[in-house]
């Protein structure tokens, strides 16, 4: 993991923290998008979001996205196929 | 409504979606495994695919998700543009990249995936249909 993408998980981990602790919070239900360690795009769904990150930061490996309020600390069971 | 049906495969439900690799080759056909119990309603992700296929897509890093069962661990998301050209679905949605796939799929289409459409064998047993 590179610097910049420790940085950009940093204020993510922050975010869904605080979106799960606070459902008031600045960016509440939004689909927020990380570029260089900095909130670079807001959405209200996942294809605005990508968009609005791509015009802003073309690279992916320079960003991340989350969904604030979402809890992604919830183990999710895959079954197995036999 | 429109509707796609798709022809089980060994004998399980499939759909077929269509994905837009980053580096100029057309779109490419993945077929998956229609799996109602691979997640919940409110999971963070509604695909699994091959990590790969994540990043030729140009997925875009959208946290990690703990899994258990058959895929225990920690997995990255990516955020992928996924179609159904039939249904006109075409939407960037939440996938997890897996290092492989069941064998004879190319992943999974969970429940959350599953959930937005109505779903079933539309009276022949023989196939699996989507309808939006």
């Amino acid at each position: 993991m590179t610097n910049l993408q420790q940085l950009n998980g940093d204020l993510a981990k922050k975010l869904m923290k605080e979106g799960l602790n606070n459902p008031q919070c600045a960016y509440a239900g939004k689909f927020v998008g990380i570029a260089n360690g900095n909130v670079v795009a807001v959405a209200d769904n996942w294809d605005e979001l990508a968009r609005r990150l791509h015009q802003v930061e073309p690279d992916p490996a320079k960003t991340c996205a989350l969904e604030v309020g979402r809890d992604y600390d919830a183990v999710q069971e895959i079954w197995g196929l036999h | 409504m429109p509707r796609s049906q798709w022809p089980l495969r060994n004998d399980r439900p499939s759909i077929q979606i269509t994905l837009t690799f980053a580096q100029g080759s057309g779109p490419t056909a993945r077929d998956l495994l229609a799996d109602t119990g691979a997640g919940n309603a409110q999971a963070s992700f509604e695909l699994l695919l091959e990590e790969s296929d994540c990043l030729m897509c140009g997925g875009t890093p959208a946290q990690t998700v703990v899994l258990s069962g058959a895929y225990a661990g920690t997995h990255p998301i990516y955020l992928v543009r996924v179609r159904l050209p039939n249904l006109g679905f075409d939407h960037v949605l939440p996938v997890v990249g897996v290092p492989a796939v069941p064998a004879g799929f190319d992943g999974i289409a969970c429940f959350r995936f599953l959930n937005r459409f109505n779903y079933g064998n539309y009276g022949d047993s023989g196939q699996f249909g989507l309808e939006l």
